[in-house]
């Protein structure tokens, strides 16, 4: 994996919880933070130069937190709702992660967030390129982005690449 | 002059977001509308008169790039006032939309940056501010 694909996917996230759903993610899990379930997930999936998918998965006890933060707290009780917040979310990083990745002049295509149970959470034999676990208040947030396709070691392993991507 | 706005997204998370943010901004708003693609956004343009269009690109059916690409080909709504909302990161595509007079506002936003582009935009500065929209108390709801 390589470590600038992870500090990018870390400043996307963080930055996309921050403005998006009003709350800041901690570097570091507490121990009650290390211990909150990751028992909602959800995934984006992207194509064009290259092609994968984004893994959000988030403590279930912080999915009314995000919502409310998003829509407001009369929203935030329908259950639906909270998943499709969360769902908004993953698609952000995800939107602001690969012009990152790729390039400012790479044109993806983002698929409409999915809803993920536990059994379609891992797929066998994928191996994410980058990972992050933050803590945010009492819960966890985790992010795993895998990608498929011939060119995933040129956009992915190219500092130069990465590195002019990120100042874009 | 109290604005009619069309918000064309397909997340109804993220339109619920923009009309929150709209309603707070100060801006006088006569009528919302929504839509969850290009296509159907195109409609509620023929359909009712719009001031204002706030557009997402990514979506399915239509995206926003060939909507406001049609827009801009038709003499009636050619002059509206448009601001792309979207992740959309490609220079390439995002200087294509401000070619075609699009103001961009890249999620995520700030709250503040959206009701600054729209006063911008819309060109009204006699607003009452009614506060952050970042709070999510009860008070705040509509």
């Amino acid at each position: 994996m390589s470590s600038t694909t992870a500090q990018l996917l870390r400043r996307a996230t963080s930055s996309t919880f921050e403005d998006l759903a009003f709350l800041v993610l901690d570097d570091e899990c507490t121990e009650e933070q290390a211990q909150a379930p990751l028992d909602a997930a959800v995934a984006v999936e992207f194509h064009g130069p290259v092609r994968g998918r984004l893994v959000l998965s988030v403590s279930s006890s912080l999915l009314p937190l995000i919502a409310a933060n998003m829509l407001g707290e009369e929203q935030a009780r329908h259950v639906p709702l909270q998943r499709d917040a969360l769902g908004e979310v993953a698609n952000v990083v995800c939107g602001n992660l690969l012009p990152l990745v790729a390039g400012a002049e790479a044109v993806f295509r983002l698929s409409a967030p999915e809803w993920l149970t536990e059994a379609t959470v891992s797929r066998p034999g994928d191996e994410p390129d980058a990972t992050l676990t933050c803590g945010a208040e009492q819960g966890r947030v985790d992010v795993r982005l895998f990608v498929f396709g011939g060119e995933r070691s040129h956009a992915l392993t190219d500092s130069s690449a990465l590195a002019a991507g990120a100042v874009s | 002059m109290a604005f009619n706005i069309l918000v064309v997204d397909d997340s109804a998370v993220m339109r619920t977001m923009i009309v929150r943010t709209l309603k707070m901004s100060g801006v006088p708003i006569a009528s919302i509308h929504e839509a969850a693609h290009g296509e159907e956004g195109l409609r509620v343009v023929q359909e009712e008169w719009i001031d204002l269009l706030l557009l997402d690109v990514n979506m399915p059916v239509m995206n926003g790039e060939e909507m406001l690409t049609r827009i801009r080909a038709d003499e009636r709504t050619r002059d509206l006032a448009v601001i792309i909302v979207s992740t959309e990161g490609s220079e390439t595509r995002l200087a294509n939309l401000q070619a075609m007079g699009a103001a961009i506002v890249h999620k995520p936003f700030p709250p503040e940056t959206l009701r600054e582009t729209i006063l911008r935009v819309t060109g009204v500065t006699d607003v009452e501010y009614y506060g952050s929209v970042a709070a999510s108390s009860d008070q705040l709801d509509f």
